[in-house]
């Protein structure tokens, strides 16, 4: 009782106390905004999976596997399973309208079914909106001009399809879908979204008109550097797309480096289509072409004999699990799927072969060294940062240990007036309470203001300060993760009440152990 | 049978190696509704037997005992003592003692928080006898104000307010009429009286004032660590 008016007495007309809130207050907000950020990232890094491949992937690199149709047809019978889809990952050489030349991640997909399995249409930039994007306060997005709708509507069927009509006949063309980051065209403005390209153009009259670029409007050439069923490469192949759309993942280096072009487009350029095979031997039918220097042993022209049909190959299939199945019970599923499928099929990897390469992966399991040192690098800033924290303990030890030995007189009068001396430790461990309760609900608040504002403080770092933390190089995305998770803040708010109270327990002891003699004579 | 009884009551304060003996055998009766002055030269342990009496302070280890009410204090523990200064005793200390930090109310009602705990505190009876107990000794005006703010009488007479909130059945006092002018004195004492008339107030109440100690029932006098 009289604890609750002496905290707040003291609470108030003391500067010390303050300080110790004000030093648990930025220990808190500290540990909260770090572990919010850095968890945020960790956690987006396992989210994006789904965006990108899905839940699980199924590979068999370079040279693929061939009757993928029918894996996918065992697969989706499969109760996990939601859907999948193939795909061909490889690399390969993209020329850009401004003549560079970059290395990049070839994905040939099937644009009806991708889209069951990965955020396909969410990720398409470049359609028609009805209202602002979250951060475009000031509805400069140039999706949302009317006038523009039905142009972003033709630009979205086409990034859907995967298809152009060809300019001059009007017949659809193969087309390509790269990541936004690619052509350099699209310029992200802080309130994350993006200006259409333009670029500067010399004028007869020796001006510069500035003219519209969009990148759906581009032309680029693909090369890639197909094998051949045994794995040897044959010679580079290289094949001009127009531009579609773009994609934004928010993965900084997905949405740099990946195009995605239709599969089929992606067979052919990798020889992975159906093909025959064939060998040299028969004799021409009656009047049939033949290759004059084809010659069978007896020295009659030759023509090929079809042995048989190679089927076509992808290099992945990517799978989606059913909602409340997990990535690692999917992986099982997936597991039990292909070994029943490769048993059934004697020209496509072993199940054995697959598992001992690890081919059949979750997301995290294909990230699982740059997770495990995001991991292992949040619990290690957490730890300094929490052992920085402790030294908040301290302070209060300090500043109590002062404050009693200021108002040891008014203890020894508490004492003389009858209170216990469990009543004078709880007053001080109240106090501290107060201090711990009074700062990190503070620091929440602090932490809170920070994280959820931390991209346009970044962007207000860099603009007016030349500071760039957060370089979407080096962290993958292009924006800084901003939410907390109430789990997180409980548990960073309670320790920061622990910590306030262990500094208080000492100084609390010692007060209620004074002599109130002493306390009263002491000056 | 005697409120408050002190026999042969030592005391001795050890300075480094050197024993210094204050009190050497103090006893000392004390009635219900009785005023006893003690007097006595500065540094005599007027003081130390007044925290002795309270309970503040011992006797030294089995050199004499303080009976309360039939009750030795030696025998009460710690939460009984606790409960013996919140209940039966109000201390009016010589440099009045009160707490910077609270307003002159403040000060006088915690000491019935407490005595009443939490649960128990009832705040608008202990705000109006606080109140009231303010009112008769002039401070009705003061109740808002910080003890930064008062005169030394006007501290001293806050304390002994205080001192009387719980209604204690002896009152120990250390020259509480030092700091005051004849007149408010005398009213002092005057309203003190009364308590003791109404409440049979015990008053044990060390000073240098002859016209005070002349309206004392009994006058004691400590010399050299005696009750003269
Ligand atoms: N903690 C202590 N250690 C040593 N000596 C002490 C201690 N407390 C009190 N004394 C001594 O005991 C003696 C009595 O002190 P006390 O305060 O009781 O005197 P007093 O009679 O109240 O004097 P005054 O009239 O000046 O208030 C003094 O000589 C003082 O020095
Ligand atoms: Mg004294």
């Amino acid at each position: 009782m009289y604890q609750a008016l002496l905290t707040r007495k003291y609470l108030t007309s003391k500067i010390m106390p303050l300080l110790a809130a004000v030093a648990v207050m930025l220990c808190t907000a500290m540990v909260l905004t770090v572990w919010s950020v850095m968890g945020g990232f960790l956690s987006r890094l396992l989210e994006s999976g789904r965006s990108l491949v899905g839940d699980v992937t199924i590979e068999w690199p370079n040279t693929g596997f061939a009757h993928y149709d029918e894996l996918i047809d065992l697969l989706e019978e499969h109760p996990r399973v939601k859907a999948a889809t193939p795909m061909i990952d490889t690399f390969g050489l993209v020329s850009l309208p401004d003549n560079r030349v970059e290395g990049v991640n070839i994905r040939g997909i099937d644009p009806k079914t991708y889209g069951e399995v990965v955020d396909y249409t969410q990720a398409l930039w470049w359609k028609p909106l009805d209202k602002p994007a979250e951060k475009d306060h000031k509805g400069e997005d140039v999706r949302l001009d009317p006038r523009y709708k039905e142009l972003f509507e033709a630009v979205y069927q086409e990034g859907l399809s995967l298809s152009e009509p060809d300019s001059k006949t009007g017949v659809p063309q193969w087309a390509a879908v790269p990541g936004i980051e690619m052509l350099g065209l699209s310029k992200r403005e802080a309130s994350g979204i993006y200006r259409l390209g333009s670029l500067g153009k010399a004028l007869p009259d020796g001006g510069v008109a500035n003219v519209m670029t969009p990148a759906f409007q581009q032309r680029i050439t693909v090369r890639v550097v197909p094998f051949d069923r045994e794995g040897r490469d044959v010679r580079l192949v290289s094949r001009p797309f127009a531009v579609a759309n773009e994609f934004r993942t928010g993965v900084f280096e997905i949405d740099r480096r990946t195009i995605y072009i239709p599969l089929a487009a992606a067979q052919s350029m990798m020889k992975m289509e159906e093909a025959k095979s064939a060998v040299s031997g028969g004799t021409p039918a009656a009047g049939g072409a033949f290759n004059p220097y084809d010659l069978n042993a007896d020295g009659t022209p030759a023509v090929p004999v079809i042995t048989g049909i190679d089927p076509a190959r992808v290099t992945t299939v990517l799978v989606r699990a059913k909602d409340g199945v997990s990535p690692d019970e999917l992986r099982e599923a997936c597991d039990q799927v292909y070994e029943t499928f490769a048993e059934k099929h004697r020209d496509v990897p072993a199940a054995r072969t697959l598992r001992e390469n690890n081919l059949i992966r979750t997301w995290e399991m294909r990230q699982a060294q740059f997770v495990a040192a995001v991991r292992k690098e949040t619990s290690l800033v957490l730890f300094i940062l929490g052992f920085v924290s402790a030294t908040a303990s301290f302070l209060i030890l300090a500043i109590f240990w002062a404050m009693i030995s200021e108002k040891t007189k008014d203890i020894g009068v508490l004492r003389s007036l009858g209170a216990s001396r469990a009543g004078i430790a709880w007053l001080w461990i109240r106090y501290g309470l107060a201090i711990g309760v009074v700062g990190s609900l503070a620091g929440g608040a602090l932490a809170w203001l920070v994280v959820s504002n931390i991209n346009p403080i970044h962007d207000w770092m860099g603009s007016v300060l030349g500071v760039t933390v957060w370089d979407p190089r080096v962290y993958y995305f292009t924006t800084i993760p901003n939410t907390i998770e109430p789990v997180r803040a409980v548990i960073v708010l309670i320790s920061g009440l622990v910590f306030s109270l262990l500094g208080a327990i000492i100084p609390a002891i010692r007060a209620a152990t004074l002599d109130p003699v002493r306390a009263l004579r002491f000056e | 049978m005697a409120l408050l009884n002190a026999t042969n009551v030592h005391k001795t304060y050890r300075l480094g190696k050197v024993d210094v003996p204050v009190l050497r055998g103090v006893s000392v009766t004390v009635e219900p509704g009785e005023f006893v002055a003690i007097l006595g030269s500065s540094g005599s342990g007027k003081s130390t037997l007044l925290h002795i009496l309270g309970g503040l302070d011992r006797p030294d280890a089995g050199k004499g005992e303080v009976v309360f009410d039939g009750t030795p204090l030696s025998a009460m523990g710690m939460g009984g003592l606790d409960r013996y200064r919140s209940e039966r005793v109000g201390f009016v200390f010589q440099f009045y003692h009160l707490l910077p930090e609270l307003t002159v109310m403040e000060n006088v009602t915690v000491a019935a928080m407490i005595r009443q705990g939490r649960l128990r505190y009832k705040a608008a009876e202990v705000t109006e006898r606080a109140k009231a107990l303010l009112e008769s000794f002039g401070l009705g005006h003061r109740l808002g104000h910080r003890p930064a703010e008062l005169s030394g009488g006007e501290r001293q007479r806050t304390a002994i307010a205080r001192a009387l909130i719980n209604r204690p059945a002896v009152l120990l006092a250390d020259e509480p009429t030092g700091n005051l002018d004849r007149v408010t004195g005398g009213t002092i004492l005057d309203a003190l009286a009364g308590h003791r008339a109404s409440e049979k107030l015990a008053t044990v109440m060390v000073t240098h004032d002859q016209e005070v100690a002349a309206r004392a029932d009994r006058v004691v006098r400590l010399v050299d660590g005696r009750l003269a």
